[in-house]
C-alpha cells in the first residue's frame, strides 16, 4: 500500500529536460525487488513526439542505481542540457544528492546521459551541507551554487569543489553564448574605504575579474532575479553583449551593453527561468518561467507580452517537431513515461495539444483573463506596427515639403524669377531710417535770435539741478497758460561769462514730461539741443525731433523740462555758474508742425554748479516720500537713464497681473510721487531702474524702461519667461509712438476734409449764379395736359439736361482754382510731417534694433 | 575600457528627446487633424509611460528621483490629456509613495489627500519639491477633471502656496532658477506655470459655477472678477465674465448682467452662450426688440462653420475643456441649437407684429427641416415643437400676411397627416388635481391620438378663417363645421369638471389639451357664428355665438357678436347687456401662451366698440 502510493507520487512530476528534439525526465525510485538492502535507483525515459498521433511516444529509457545502502535517501536536485567542454557537445546533466542516514554529509554526483543511452557519472562531490537556493548548472558541465554569501562551483576540469574569490553581496550567474563557453558571477562587491558598492564580474573558467556594468547596471544586480545573455561579442576585447533580466519588480529588461534598451512589465512574481525561441522568420520570443507555474512569452522585436499560461509544471524549448525552428513544449499535466497534457507551440502557426479540451481555454485558472492579456499583446503588437507606420508616414510629409521648396527654389532659378521671401526674410532687411529733417529745421531755427515780445510767458516755478556720474541734469518747473500752449520746448545751458567776453553754449539733451497735476499721465518728450558756437553769432541750434510736443499741450499746465549735460566741459572751464535757457514755440495750433512761429528764448536764471548735490539719494532711501525733493530726484532720474517702450501684445493669452509681477520682484518699490512709476533697486544706484506698466487691455499693454540697456534686456529675459508664449514684445521708438499715429489720422482727416470743402466752395458759388438765373425763368411747372405745356416741358427738360452735363464737367475760374491748390498743399505738407514722424514711432521689429 | 553610460544621464536624454518629438507634433499640429492629435498623444504617453516603467524598475534612488518624478509628470499629463484619469492616479499615487520612501517616511495609508501631505512635508526643502508640487498640480487637475471640487477646498494652503513657488519664481532672476537652468534638470511636457494657470482660472470657474448653482452668487461674483484678471486665454476670459453675468442676472441686475455678457462677447467672440444669455435677459426686461435682434444675431452665429480653436504658440496637451466637464457649468455653458433659436425668432416676430419677417424665419426653419439629414432633425425634435404644429404655426403667419392660400396649403398638409391618425373617440382624462398639468404621460399613445385630433381640428379652423378672410362664409361655415364635429369627438372625463369657470389659473391646471379644445372649441363656434351672420342666418348664428360664450367665456369676440346678431334680432335691450357683460371680462388670457393658430385671427369683419357704445347711448335715449 504504502509502496504504491509511494511510487505513485514518484512518478508524478518528474525532472524533465530536453534534449535534440526528445524530452528525457528523471526520477529516482527505490529498485524494485523484494530485498530490502537494495538501493535507489535513477530511472529516465526519454520521449519523442509523433505528430501523426499528436502525442509522445517511448524513445528510450533506462536506469541506473545510484545508492545501494537502504536507508540514504536519493533525490534529485536539478537536471539540464548543457555543453559538455570535453566532449563539445551538449548532453543532458542530471545532479542528484545522497543523503547519509546521519545528516552529517551530502555527498552530489552530477550525471550525464550518454548518447547510447547510459547514463554516467561525471562529477562527484562531498558537502558538508545541503545546497539551498538556487543551483545552476552550466556549461562544462559545472555546478554553481551559494552558501554563506560564498560562490562555490565545481566542474571536470575545476578538480573539487572551489570558491569564487571575491566575497559579492548579491550576485547574479550567467553563461555568454561565446564559442567558448563563459561562465560568469556579476556581484556588488562593498568597498570598504566607500559607502557605495562596485558591480564586479567574475569568469569561472579563468577566474579573470571585468567590470559587471558593462552587462547590467550597477543598480539593477541587488533586484535581478534571473538573466539571459542574448547575445555576446568581443570587440577588441571589449566585452559587448544584449542581456535580458527579470526583475523582483515584475520587470523584464533588454539590455544593450549595460544600457536599458526596453521594458516590459510582467504579470507575475517571482521570475525563475529565461529562455529563448526561436521562431524562424517570425522572430524571437523570450519565455520566462516563474515560481508556481506560470509562463509568459514575450517577443524580442516589439518587446511586448504575447502569451500567458498558468499551471505549467514545465516548459522546454527545443525543436520537437523537428522542422528546423523551436518550439515551446509546455507541459501540464506530467508522468515519467507519458505527457498526459501538453501544448506544444510558437505561437507562429504551430500548435499541437493533448490532454486538452478543445472546448475549454489551454490554460486552468482564469481563462479570461488570458485571452484578454493574449488580445493585450496582439494590440500591442498592433499598435507597435502602427506607430512605426506613423513614423513613417510622419517622414514622408517632411520630405514632401522639403522637395516641394527645392523644386520651387528650382523653377524660381530657371525661370529667373525673384524668390519670395518670407515675411520674417524681409525683415531682416529693413532698412534703419534715422535720417533727421534737418533743413527744415534749420531755417526755423535760424530765427531764434529774434525775441519776439510774447504776451503770457510760461512762468518758471523752479530751478534745480543734479549731479551724477559724471553729468549734471537742469530741470525747470514752469506752468504754462492754457490759452497760449508752449511746443518744442527745451533746455539750453550756456556758461557764466566771467572773464570771457562770451558764454559759450554747452551740449545738452532736453526732455519734457508733463507733471501728474496738470495731466493724468506723464508722458514725456525729448530733444537734443547741440552747439558749439558762441553766442553772438546765433547758436545754431539744431534740434533732432525725437517727438515734438504735441496734441497734449492743450490741456498741459505744468511742464518739467530737463537737460543733461556732460560734468567735464564744466569743470574744465572751471565755471561753477551757469544759465540755463529755455526754448520754446508758443502757438495757438497744436497741428501747425510747419506754422511760422518763432522759437522763444527765455531766461530761467543762474544754477550754480554743486558736485556734492548728488542725485536720487532722497528717492533711493524714501521712495514713499512726496517732497519736491523726491520729485526732482525722479524727473532727474528720468532724463539721465535711457528710455524705452515697449508694446506688449498677446492675441491669445491675457497678460494677468504684470505690476504685481513686476512689485514681486527683489528691490521694487512704488515711487510716491509718481505712483504709476516702480524703481526696481536691486543692486546698487548703477543698476537703477524705473518701470511703467501701462495695460491697455487684459491682452495688451504698454512697458516703459528707463534703464541701462543691459539692465533693459535682463528685465525683458526675465519678463519673457513669464509672458506666455504667444506673446510678441515690440520697441516703440521713443515716446508717445501712439500720438504721432494718432496726428497722422488727424492729419489725414483734415486733408479729407479740406479736400471737400475747397472743392464743393469752388463749385457752389459758381452753383449760385446758376440757381439765380433759374430761379427767374422756371418759376413753375407747366401743365403737361395742353400743347403748350408739353413743349415747355420738353424744353425744360432739356435745358436739366444741359446743366447736368455741364456739372458733370464745370467750369471753375482759374484764380480760384490756384488758391485751392496752394492751400491743399500746404495741408498735404502737414500730412506728409506727420506720416514721416508716425513711421519714425511705428514699432519696428526686435532684429532691427532697439536704438535705430 | 568602454565605459557605459549612466542610466541618469541616458534616461535624462531619452525623456528630453521625447518631449521634444512632443513639442514638434504639437506645434506642428496646426492643420493636422484632431485624429492625428490623438494618435500621437497616445504614442508620446505609450513611450513616457516605458520610460517610467524602466526608471521605476530599480529601487527609488535619490539621485534618480527628480529625472523619476519629470517623468511621472510628463506620463501623466499625456495621460490626463486623453482622459485616462484612473491610470494618471495610480501612477502620482505611486511617485508619492516612492518620493517618502527615497525620503525615509513611511505612510501606509490610502488616503490621497493624507499622502500628499506627507509627500509635501517630506519633500520640504529638498530639490525634489518643485517637482513634487508638480505632481500635485497634476493631482488638482485630475480632481477638477473629476469635479472633486471638495478635494481641492481640502488642499487649499498647499495650492495657494504651490501657485506662489511655481507661478512667481518664475523669471524673478532668482539663484536658484539660474542654478537650475544650468543643472540640465529634464525638460516637461507642459510648463507647469501654464498648468497651474489654466488650473487656477478653471477652478474659479468650477467654483463660481458651483456657487451659482447653490444660489451664492454674490459669493461667486467676487471670485469671478478676480479670475477675469488671471492669465487665460480669451475663452476662459470670456467664461469668468459670462458667470459673472449670470451671477448679476441672478442678483436682479439685469443691465450690469448685459454688460458682463458684452465683455464675455468682446474678449471671445465665439463665446455664443453670452449671447444666448444677453437674449434671455432682453426677453426677462420685456425688450422685444433688442430680443429679436439677439435672436437673430444668435442664429446667424450658430449657422458660422465651427470656429477653429486659435494655434497659440504650441498646443497645450491638456485642454480647459477636458477641466471643465461639471454639469452645473455645462448647463450654464449651454445654447439651443440654431434651429430651435430659428423657430424662437419666428415665433417672436409673428407676435411682435413683424409678421412679414417671422413668415420668412418660419419658411427657413421648415426647409431646414427638410433638407437636412434624418439624423440632426431627430436630435432637434425633442426641442422644437412636434412637426404639425409648426406647419399650423406657419399657415397661420402666412393667414397673418394675407396669404390665405398659402395657409391653406399648410393646412391640407396637416390634415392629410393627421386625419387617418385621428381615432373614432377620445377619451380625455383630466388629471388630477394634485399632480396638476404634469401628468401627460398616462399613456403616451392615447395622448399622441389627442393630439392627432386637435392638430386636424386646429387645421380646420384656420382653413375655416382662411375662407372668412376671402370672404368666403359658405365654405368657411363648412371648415368650422368639420372642424367642430372633430372636436366633439372627445369626452372629457371628470367628474367635478365645470366648464363655465375655466379661469386663468385653473387653465394651468387643466392640462394644456384640455385648454386647447375648450379655446378651440370657442373660437370654432364663435366663428361660424359670425360666418352666418355674414350670411344673414341670424338665428344659427346666434345658437352658436351662444355655445360658444358657454364652451369659452372669455373670448370677447364671440361676446361682442352676440350682442351684434341679439341687435339685428331687433332684441336690442338683450345685445346692449350682452356687450357691457363683454366689456366688463377683464380676464385677459395671455395670448403668448396660446400657440399661435389658437389666436384671434387678425382679418376678417370687425365690430367697432365705440360705434357700440354709440349705440347703447342712443337706446338709452330712445
Amino acid at each position: 500500500m504504502m509502496e504504491s502510493v509511494l511510487s505513485e507520487d514518484l512518478y508524478r512530476n518528474p525532472h524533465r529536460l530536453s534534449h535534440c528534439g526528445k524530452t528525457i525526465s528523471f526520477n529516482c525510485k527505490r529498485a524494485p525487488g523484494t530485498n530490502d538492502n537494495e538501493g535507489s535507483e535513477l530511472i529516465f525515459c526519454s520521449l519523442s513526439f509523433e505528430r501523426e498521433g499528436n502525442t509522445f511516444l517511448k524513445a528510450a529509457d533506462g536506469a541506473a542505481v545510484i545508492s545501494r545502502k537502504r536507508l540514504a535517501h536519493v533525490d534529485i536536485v536539478k537536471c539540464k542540457s548543457v555543453t559538455d567542454a570535453q566532449k563539445r557537445a551538449t548532453a543532458p546533466c542530471v545532479l542528484v544528492i545522497k543523503k547519509s542516514e546521519k545528516r552529517s554529509s551530502f555527498q552530489y554526483s552530477l550525471l550525464t546521459l550518454s548518447s547510447s543511452n547510459r547514463l554516467e557519472p561525471c562529477v562527484e562531490f562531498k558537502l558538508p551541507y545541503q545546497m539551498k537556493g538556487a543551483v545552476y548548472i552550466l556549461q562544462g558541465p559545472t555546478v554553481l551554487w551559494r552558501h554563506e554569501g560564498g560562490v562555490l562551483y565545481t566542474s571536470p576540469q575545476a578538480e573539487g569543489v572551489r570558491q569564487v574569490p571575491i566575497h559579492f553581496s548579491h550576485c547574479v550567474v550567467g553563461e555568454l553564448p561565446l564559442h567558448k563557453g563563459q561562465v560568469f558571477v556579476l556581484g556588488l562587491q562593498k568597498l570598504p574605504e566607500e559607502s557605495t558598492s562596485q558591480t564586479l564580474g567574475y569568469f569561472v573558467e579563468d577566474g579573470q575579474v571585468f567590470d559587471g556594468s558593462v552587462i547590467l547596471p550597477h543598480l539593477y544586480i541587488s533586484i535581478t532575479q534571473c538573466i539571459l545573455v542574448v547575445a555576446a561579442d568581443r570587440v577588441d576585447g571589449v566585452l559587448k553583449c544584449d542581456v535580458v533580466a527579470a526583475t523582483s519588480n515584475r520587470l523584464l529588461v533588454y539590455f544593450e551593453n549595460g544600457v536599458v534598451k526596453d521594458v516590459c512589465q510582467l504579470p507575475f512574481e517571482q521570475p525563475e527561468n529565461i529562455q529563448v525561441v526561436n521562431t524562424g522568420r517570425y522572430g524571437s520570443l523570450f519565455a520566462v518561467s516563474f515560481c508556481e507555474g506560470h509562463v509568459c512569452t514575450i517577443w524580442k522585436e516589439t518587446f511586448q507580452i504575447a502569451a500567458l499560461w498558468s499551471s505549467v509544471t514545465s516548459i522546454h524549448v527545443d525543436d520537437f517537431l523537428g522542422c528546423g525552428t523551436d518550439q515551446m513544449l509546455l507541459v501540464f499535466k506530467d508522468r515519467i513515461i507519458a505527457l498526459e497534457e501538453f501544448l506544444i507551440t510558437d505561437l507562429c502557426g504551430i500548435s499541437f495539444s493533448h490532454g486538452q479540451d478543445t472546448d475549454a481555454p489551454k490554460t486552468s485558472p482564469p481563462p479570461s483573463e488570458n485571452y484578454l492579456l493574449t488580445l493585450k499583446a496582439l494590440e500591442s503588437r498592433l499598435q507597435s506596427g502602427l506607430t512605426v507606420l506613423q513614423e513613417l508616414q510622419r517622414e514622408v510629409t517632411v520630405k514632401e515639403s522639403v522637395l516641394r521648396q527645392s523644386v520651387k527654389a528650382l523653377t524660381d532659378v530657371v525661370s529667373e524669377r525673384e524668390p519670395v521671401l518670407t515675411q520674417h526674410e524681409q525683415e531682416g532687411l529693413i532698412a534703419l531710417w534715422d535720417s533727421d529733417d534737418e533743413s527744415k529745421n534749420e531755417a526755423l531755427d535760424d530765427k531764434i535770435h529774434d525775441i519776439p515780445a510774447v504776451s503770457s510767458k510760461p512762468r518758471i516755478d523752479k530751478l534745480w539741478h543734479r549731479t551724477t556720474e559724471g553729468r549734471m541734469v537742469v530741470g525747470v518747473i514752469l506752468t504754462t497758460d492754457r490759452s497760449a500752449p508752449v511746443t518744442n520746448v527745451s533746455l539750453s545751458i550756456l556758461t557764466d561769462a566771467g572773464q570771457c567776453s562770451r558764454p559759450a553754449v554747452i551740449q545738452t539733451q532736453s526732455q519734457v514730461f508733463w507733471l501728474p497735476a496738470a495731466c493724468s499721465s506723464p508722458s514725456s518728450s525729448s530733444s537734443s539741443s547741440f552747439s558749439a558756437s558762441t553766442f553772438p553769432e546765433p547758436p545754431a541750434k539744431k534740434s533732432k525731433q525725437h517727438n515734438a510736443i504735441s496734441t497734449n499741450d492743450l490741456n498741459a499746465c505744468r511742464v518739467a523740462v530737463t537737460a543733461v549735460t556732460k560734468l567735464t566741459p564744466l569743470l574744465n572751464s572751471g565755471r561753477v555758474k551757469c544759465h540755463v535757457m529755455l526754448h520754446y514755440i508758443q502757438t495757438p495750433d497744436a497741428f501747425s508742425f510747419m506754422s511760422n512761429q518763432r522759437p522763444v528764448v527765455l531766461h530761467c536764471g543762474q544754477v550754480a554748479l554743486d558736485i556734492q548735490n548728488n542725485l536720487h539719494t532722497e528717492l533711493l532711501k524714501t521712495p514713499q516720500l512726496i517732497a519736491d525733493e523726491v520729485r526732482e530726484d525722479f524727473l532727474s532720474l528720468l532724463a539721465v537713464l535711457d528710455h524705452w517702450v515697449f508694446h506688449i501684445d498677446s492675441p491669445e493669452y491675457s497678460l494677468g497681473d504684470i505690476n504685481g509681477w513686476i512689485q514681486k520682484r527683489v528691490g521694487c518699490k512704488k515711487i510716491e510721487v509718481s505712483p504709476q512709476y516702480l524703481l526696481l533697486n536691486s543692486s546698487g544706484p548703477s543698476a537703477l531702474m524705473l518701470l511703467n506698466w501701462h495695460q491697455i487691455t487684459p491682452f495688451q499693454g504698454e512697458l516703459h524702461v528707463h534703464s541701462s540697456q543691459l539692465q533693459m534686456f535682463q528685465f525683458l529675459d526675465s519678463l519673457l519667461a513669464y509672458l506666455p508664449e504667444s506673446c510678441s514684445i515690440q520697441p516703440l521708438k521713443g515716446a508717445g509712438g501712439k500720438g504721432a499715429s494718432k496726428m497722422f489720422a488727424l492729419a489725414l482727416e483734415k486733408e479729407l476734409v479740406s479736400l471737400r470743402e475747397y472743392a464743393s466752395l469752388l463749385l457752389c458759388e459758381e452753383d449760385e449764379e446758376k440757381l439765380k438765373e433759374k430761379c427767374f425763368g422756371y418759376k413753375e411747372t407747366p401743365d403737361a395736359g395742353s400743347v403748350e405745356g408739353l413743349q415747355k416741358c420738353r424744353a425744360m427738360c432739356q435745358r436739366d439736361l444741359e446743366r447736368s452735363n455741364m456739372k458733370l464737367s464745370p467750369l471753375v475760374d482759374v484764380g480760384q482754382y490756384r488758391r485751392l491748390i496752394q492751400s491743399m498743399s500746404k495741408i498735404q505738407l502737414n500730412g506728409d510731417l506727420a506720416a514721416l514722424l508716425d513711421i519714425q514711432f511705428s514699432p519696428l521689429m526686435c532684429c532691427s534694433g532697439f536704438h535705430g | 575600457m568602454y565605459q557605459p553610460p549612466s542610466l541618469l544621464e541616458k534616461w535624462s536624454q531619452e525623456n528630453n528627446e521625447l518631449v521634444n518629438k512632443c513639442k514638434q507634433q504639437e506645434a506642428g499640429g496646426g492643420a493636422v487633424s484632431q485624429d492625428h492629435r490623438q494618435s500621437s498623444l497616445r504614442w508620446c504617453s505609450s513611450e513616457f509611460h516605458k520610460l517610467l516603467r524602466k526608471i521605476q524598475g530599480i529601487p527609488p534612488h535619490v539621485d534618480h528621483s527628480q529625472l523619476e518624478l519629470a517623468v511621472v509628470y510628463n506620463t501623466c499629463v499625456c495621460f490626463t490629456a486623453q482622459s485616462q484619469f484612473s491610470e494618471a492616479e495610480l501612477l502620482l499615487k505611486e511617485a508619492t509613495e516612492r518620493v517618502l520612501q527615497v525620503t525615509g517616511n513611511n505612510a501606509d495609508t490610502s488616503d490621497p489627500l493624507v499622502l500628499w501631505r506627507a509627500g509635501l512635508k517630506s519633500a520640504g526643502n529638498t530639490a525634489l519639491h518643485p517637482h513634487v508640487l508638480y505632481l500635485l498640480c497634476l493631482q488638482w487637475a485630475l480632481w477638477l477633471a473629476k469635479c472633486q471640487l471638495e478635494n481641492i477646498g481640502e488642499l487649499q494652503e498647499q495650492m495657494s502656496s504651490l501657485c506662489e513657488i511655481v507661478c512667481d519664481g518664475v523669471g524673478d532672476g532668482s539663484p536658484s532658477e539660474a542654478k537650475g537652468r544650468l543643472s540640465k534638470s529634464p525638460l516637461l511636457v507642459m510648463e507647469p506655470k501654464r498648468l497651474t494657470e489654466l488650473l487656477q482660472i478653471c477652478t474659479s470657474i468650477a467654483q463660481g459655477a458651483e456657487k451659482l448653482n447653490e444660489g451664492r452668487s454674490s459669493e461667486a461674483l467676487s471670485d469671478l472678477q478676480a479670475a477675469s484678471a488671471l492669465p487665460a486665454t480669451r475663452a476662459l476670459v470670456a467664461y469668468t465674465h459670462l458667470l459673472s453675468g449670470s451671477c448679476l442676472a441672478h442678483m436682479n441686475r439685469p443691465q450690469m448682467a448685459l454688460q458682463c455678457y458684452k465683455k464675455a462677447l468682446e474678449t471671445d467672440s465665439r463665446c455664443v452662450c453670452a449671447l444666448y444669455r444677453s437674449m434671455l435677459i432682453y426677453r426677462q426686461l420685456g425688450n422685444t426688440q433688442a430680443e429679436i435682434q439677439a435672436l437673430r444675431l444668435l442664429h446667424s452665429t450658430l449657422m458660422l462653420p465651427p470656429a477653429t480653436e486659435p494655434v497659440l504658440g504650441g498646443i497645450q496637451p491638456l485642454s480647459p475643456s477636458l477641466l471643465l466637464s461639471s454639469q452645473s457649468l455645462s448647463r450654464l455653458l449651454s445654447v439651443p441649437s440654431a434651429l430651435s433659436v430659428l423657430y424662437s425668432l419666428a415665433l417672436k416676430c409673428v407676435l411682435s407684429g413683424r409678421v412679414t419677417e417671422g413668415v420668412e424665419h418660419y419658411l427657413d426653419l421648415l426647409a431646414a427641416l427638410h433638407s437636412e439629414d434624418q439624423h440632426a432633425v431627430d436630435a432637434e425634435v425633442s426641442v422644437l415643437p412636434r412637426m404639425p404644429e409648426l406647419y399650423l404655426e406657419a399657415g397661420t403667419a402666412l393667414l397673418f400676411t394675407r396669404r390665405p392660400a398659402d395657409c391653406m396649403a399648410f393646412c391640407n398638409e396637416v390634415i392629410s397627416t393627421t386625419l387617418e391618425l385621428v381615432p373614432e373617440k377620445v377619451v380625455l382624462e383630466e388629471p388630477e388635481e394634485g399632480i396638476g398639468g404634469d401628468a401627460r404621460g398616462l399613456s403616451v399613445e392615447g395622448e399622441d391620438k389627442v393630439a392627432m385630433l386637435l392638430w386636424a381640428a386646429a387645421a380646420y379652423l384656420v382653413q375655416g378663417h382662411c375662407h372668412a378672410h376671402l370672404k368666403d362664409w359658405k365654405q368657411a361655415v363648412t371648415h368650422y363645421t368639420r372642424c367642430i364635429n372633430l372636436l366633439v369627438k372627445v369626452h372629457l372625463k371628470n367628474r367635478d369638471f365645470q366648464p363655465q369657470i375655466p379661469a386663468a389659473d385653473v387653465n394651468v391646471k387643466h392640462g394644456k389639451d384640455l385648454c386647447t379644445l375648450q379655446r378651440m372649441k370657442g373660437l370654432s363656434l364663435a366663428w361660424r357664428g359670425i360666418s352666418f351672420t355674414q350670411m344673414d342666418q341670424l338665428r344659427e348664428a346666434l345658437r352658436d355665438l351662444q355655445l360658444s360664450l358657454q364652451a369659452f367665456p372669455d373670448y370677447t369676440g364671440a361676446g361682442l357678436w352676440c350682442g351684434e346678431v341679439l341687435w339685428r334680432l331687433g332684441r336690442k335691450h338683450e345685445a346692449a347687456a350682452c356687450w357691457e357683460k363683454t366689456w366688463s371680462l377683464t380676464t385677459q388670457t395671455s395670448v403668448e401662451k396660446l400657440p399661435l393658430y389658437l389666436q384671434d385671427p387678425q382679418s376678417g369683419p370687425l365690430l367697432d366698440s365705440v360705434e357700440l357704445r354709440l349705440r347703447i347711448q342712443e337706446l338709452g335715449l330712445t
